[in-house]
């Protein structure tokens, strides 16, 4: 462990532990600029010699050690399935990004369609892609989070009100995401965007467990679902908002999360074995989600590289996707829109 | 003059620490002390970039200096408690971080590596006491760091 800062008793313990199980070596590094909660730079995502844990410059106690307990945990899962040589992350090619855009395509023409404000052309076109690396990110984030943060909650005792903190603060941030786009995007998407993280959120709410955490108590849009009636829900007006159908879509993405995590035993010490088992579950749950959002053919799992190539080439993929939905005169669209 | 001069030189250092460029920094601040060894900040600017170098041993001294001149100097004292905890020594960075918390209670850091400290003397409940009142202060903090960013 290279670290020049102070560490309470049980993240020294983790992160030693984390480095014996491994093999491998962590450092810890303080950024002004981080994102607030904190960056994992792997060894076994990234072409690097070491792992390193960001976090801002001011987190300089409990939040700082809760950062680095959940990075450390996220790691060893990686690690684990690293040395069994089956980690691999959800990547594109050419084929599942064009079946991706071309039904974003589609299902923007329909709710275009029901809109009296159309999206000029060029900005629907510059959506598509934009919308499918959304998802492709959160989905190779979302379903690792409550992972995470049940495994920490329970090696973890004394930084619990500190974790409660920093998930309340993720979850408002995540809840607010895509606000400004809401009438841009198809309907379908900011739905299942919202979903993804009540889903997350009320499967914490039940872990931590902290019913402030729910996204009925703790997110302004959705505090009017709290307390009703299914049947009075379905006799609203609101059975046609956005926030009511990601209610409904997200209750529907906390049964796969439930079913998918309840087995394992999160108090039990980590070891490869352990931490095989729950990355194997991670996958199942991400293919889970996947396939409920009728995204299945939009993603591939394959290794990190295969994911850093295709990052390069994402450009040509996005161009060559277009095309073949609109022919050449993407290439003139998408240069004016330039 | 040379008082003026002093802390022109030291406000450079802190640019260059904010940048985390330490040894530039030590490099203005050591001119700042040498110009007027009678400000406590120079010497408390200096162990604070010694203690990011890793230096601990010359930066306690240079935080015991800083408290000499000025006894009531919270920061110091946190600064000392700091040094004293990466060297391990746990009883006496535990009476630096008391003294700084009774000088100035809303310092998040002293609290926090009093905690540290009394976990690691094997006083487990008070050392809760000691994060959750770090915690309280970070949580302050953290809240005006995002609205800094929201402001940007």
């Amino acid at each position: 462990m290279k670290a020049d800062m102070p560490l309470s008793k049980p993240i020294r313990l983790l992160i030693s532990k984390t480095e014996e199980i491994l093999d491998t070596e962590i450092t810890l590094r303080r950024d002004p600029d981080a994102e607030s909660g904190g960056t994992l730079i792997d060894v076994y995502t990234y072409n690097l010699e070491k792992n390193v844990i960001i976090f801002p410059a001011h987190y300089i106690g409990l939040l700082k050690d809760f950062i680095i307990a959940k990075h450390c945990t996220h790691l060893l899962i990686k690690g684990a399935a690293a040395k069994e040589s089956k980690y691999l992350i959800l990547s594109f090619d050419q084929d599942s990004v064009s079946r991706a855009l071309r039904q974003i395509y589609t299902d923007t023409l329909k709710d275009e369609a029901k809109k009296e404000k159309k999206l000029p052309v060029e900005k629907l076109i510059q959506m598509l892609f934009i919308l499918y690396q959304h998802f492709h990110d959160d989905l190779n984030e979302v379903p690792w989070n409550p992972i995470v943060n049940a495994s920490v909650y329970s090696r973890m005792p004394k930084i619990r009100k500190t974790q409660l903190y920093h998930v309340m603060k993720e979850s408002k941030a995540d809840m607010d995401e895509m606000m400004e786009q809401e009438n841009i995007i198809p309907r379908r998407y900011f739905v299942l965007d919202k979903a993804m993280f009540y889903a997350r959120d009320m499967f914490l709410a039940k872990t931590l467990p902290a019913d402030e955490l729910k996204p009925v108590i703790n997110i302004p849009q959705m505090k009017k679902f709290n307390h009703l009636e299914v049947k009075e829900m379905l006799t609203t007006r609101w059975t046609h908002t956005a926030w009511y159908q990601s209610k409904v879509f997200g209750d529907n993405m906390l049964e796969i999360l439930v079913r998918n995590l309840d087995p394992i035993d999160w108090s039990k010490e980590p070891d490869i074995e352990s931490c095989n088992k729950i990355y194997s579950t991670g996958v199942n749950l991400t293919n889970d989600l996947i396939s409920y959002m009728s995204m299945k053919d939009w993603f591939t799992w394959e290794s990190p590289k295969h994911l850093r190539e295709a990052d390069k080439v994402k450009g040509e993929y996005e161009k060559t996707a277009l095309k073949k939905i609109f022919g050449d005169l993407v290439t003139d669209l998408l240069e004016n829109a330039k | 003059m040379s008082e003026k001069e002093s802390i022109e030189l030291l406000r450079k250092g802190l640019t260059y620490a904010r940048r985390t460029r330490f040894r530039e920094a030590i490099i203005y601040y050591k001119k700042g002390i040498t110009l007027n060894p009678k400000n406590p900040e120079g010497w408390f600017l200096m162990a604070s970039a010694l203690i990011e170098t890793g230096n601990y041993t010359e930066a306690l001294a240079y935080c015991e200096k800083a408290i000499e001149l000025n006894p009531h100097y919270s920061d110091a004292w946190s600064k000392k408690g700091l040094a004293l905890y990466h060297l391990e020594r746990f009883e006496e960075s535990l009476f630096a971080c008391m003294r700084a918390t009774t000088l100035n209670a809303n310092d998040a850091t002293a609290w926090y590596i009093k905690g540290v400290c009394l976990d690691e003397l094997g006083k487990t409940e008070e050392a809760q006491d000691a994060y959750g009142k770090s915690l309280e202060l970070e949580i302050i903090i953290d809240i005006e760091a995002e609205k800094k960013k929201v402001g940007r």
